[in-house]
């Protein structure tokens, strides 16, 4: 990308970490997770805010990365999927996922995990209804979303 | 007002790619000192579920843990040539090339479990994960051990496998023929709610049956019914391609919507299970036909509902308006009505 803003002073928490590093600005916060930090978890689909694939929390709320300015990130704290749960000690949405099949080609999965969790965090014990308005900003072509809801109510059995 | 209609979509489906066209793939297996067994398959993974299928059908074989098979897929510099995933083709061919590539080895297993076990080979059995001697209580060799008894003793640990899905063209005068060894059948059953004032048309429910010959993994099978009715209800209520002088009016997801988990109405998934003798135990490709049957079966109940036949390829809220007459139609507005579409009479 041809990127003639300054650079700026991203200083912020990320993953519970604190990183302060300066980077080339006026990028959304994805191309900055991705490119700068290689936090490849986090997944571009349409890149215009429409399938959530991207989605990721800013201050504990789900935001699309694709369309958040990368300064906004500044001084405030991303969760990324790889912040959520890594190999062996998966958050009980990520186990859910695989033991319920909530995963086909796994694009949609980062964003679909990130708008379960801020649900969860939110509500512990969503219906079906919650569930659903939860993930409908996120577009998934493979499952049919059946085994994806499942999973987020497994999930909330598990965690309440 | 809101009336109810139910109907019904049933399809018959050739595997693979039929008509005597070349349809064929390779694989190959490699036993480790460890235990641990190596799969090469061209079958790429697209999120089916190819290579834990795979993983299934060399674990059943060789009686070895699942989770000590590894997959090397769809890598043109490492792997065999096993054609393209499509036409539902992937566990039925590719799956029996790689049954192929262990029964290449399996000779060679169950002879030297036979000399360690000190039976006659025919009486070797491998069960539940298990190499056992048959009749003989006891007598069993775990897979990891026969395992790196094949590397010390220097037998063969690599195996290939081809599967050849050999079909026949059909009469090229009159068009008939069997054209498919593996025929997958579906059908199924959609009960739908038409708004007769706004035109919209809510799916209350769905069931959906399909033969898959032999379900490998039930859980991936359920997965691709449910994806594959989803996305045939995106194709008879949401998407249209509005092309214009070979442009797309609609190339992103805000004009071209698919459904979302909001559209989806409880789906009861029914497993059939005919085994068809020519698949990996039985098995035949059944991601298409999950698919197939939905847009008609909507398009039925619809008919069911209002009386009238919906004959636009979509069932948006204006054609299904058009349909009742209340709004004009006559226009057609660049859509193409099915009766527009020549059939050959024969």
């Amino acid at each position: 990308m041809i990127n003639n803003q300054k650079d700026v002073l991203m200083d912020l928490v990320i993953n519970n970490k604190h990183i302060s590093i300066r980077a080339g600005g006026g990028r959304c916060l994805l191309d900055f997770l991705r490119e700068d930090l290689s936090l490849m978890g986090t997944k571009e689909g349409c890149g215009e805010g429409e399938c959530g694939s991207c989605t990721v929390l800013l201050d504990g709320k789900a935001v699309l990365s694709c369309m958040t300015p990368m300064e906004r990130a500044i001084g405030r704290e991303v969760t990324t999927i790889e912040g959520v749960g890594r190999p062996g000690n998966l958050h009980p949405l990520q186990q859910a996922m695989m033991e319920e099949g909530g995963v086909q080609c796994g694009f949609c999965t980062p964003g679909m995990i990130m708008s379960g969790v801020e649900l969860l965090n939110r509500k512990s014990n969503p219906n079906r209804d919650e569930i659903v308005e939860g993930i409908s900003g996120n577009l998934c072509r493979c499952t049919g979303y059946r085994k994806i809801i499942t999973a987020i109510e497994r999930a909330a059995e598990k965690m309440s | 007002m809101k009336v109810r209609g139910i109907g019904i979509g049933s399809m018959v489906y050739g595997v693979g790619y039929g008509f005597s066209r070349p349809d064929f793939a390779s694989a190959e297996v490699e036993i480790a000192p460890d235990g641990t067994v190596t799969i090469w398959s061209g079958a790429s993974e697209l999120g089916q579920g190819i290579r834990t299928v795979l993983s299934q059908i060399v674990a059943q074989e060789f009686g070895a843990a699942y989770e000590d098979i590894r997959v090397i897929s769809a890598d043109t510099d490492k792997t065999p040539d096993s054609g393209p995933v499509s036409a539902s083709r992937s566990t039925y061919v590719q799956g029996n090339a790689v049954l192929a590539a262990c029964k290449d080895l399996k000779q060679e297993l169950i002879s030297l479990a036979s000399e360690l076990m000190g039976v006659e080979s025919n009486l070797v059995e491998i069960q539940n994960g298990q190499i056992a001697a048959k009749d003989k209580i006891g007598k069993i060799i775990s897979f990891s051990k026969l395992a790196s008894e094949m590397h010390v003793q220097g037998r063969r640990t690599h195996g290939f496998g081809w599967h050849n899905n050999r079909t026949l063209d059909v009469d090229k005068n009159t068009s008939q023929g069997d054209a498919y060894s593996s025929y997958a059948w579906a059908s199924q059953l959609v009960e739908v709610e038409v708004d007769t004032q706004t035109g919209r048309v809510k799916i209350l429910r769905l069931a959906s049956a399909t033969d898959v010959g032999k379900a490998i993994n039930p859980q991936l099978i359920e997965g691709q019914i449910e994806g594959g009715a989803v996305q045939g209800l995106g194709f008879a209520l949401m998407e249209e391609m509005q092309v214009e002088q070979g442009v797309f009016n609609n190339a992103n997801l805000s004009t071209y919507l698919i459904p979302t988990a909001a559209d989806v109405p409880p789906i009861d998934s029914l497993i059939v299970e005919v085994s068809d003798p020519s698949g990996p135990y039985g098995a035949k490709g059944m991601a298409e036909p999950a698919t197939i049957p939905t847009t008609p079966a909507i398009l039925n109940a619809i008919a069911d509902a209002i009386s009238k036949r919906v004959r636009y390829s979509l069932a948006s809220p204006e054609n299904v308006l058009k349909v009742l007459g209340k709004i004009d139609g006559s226009g057609k507005e660049g859509f193409l009505l099915l009766e527009d579409i020549p059939y050959p009479v024969a």
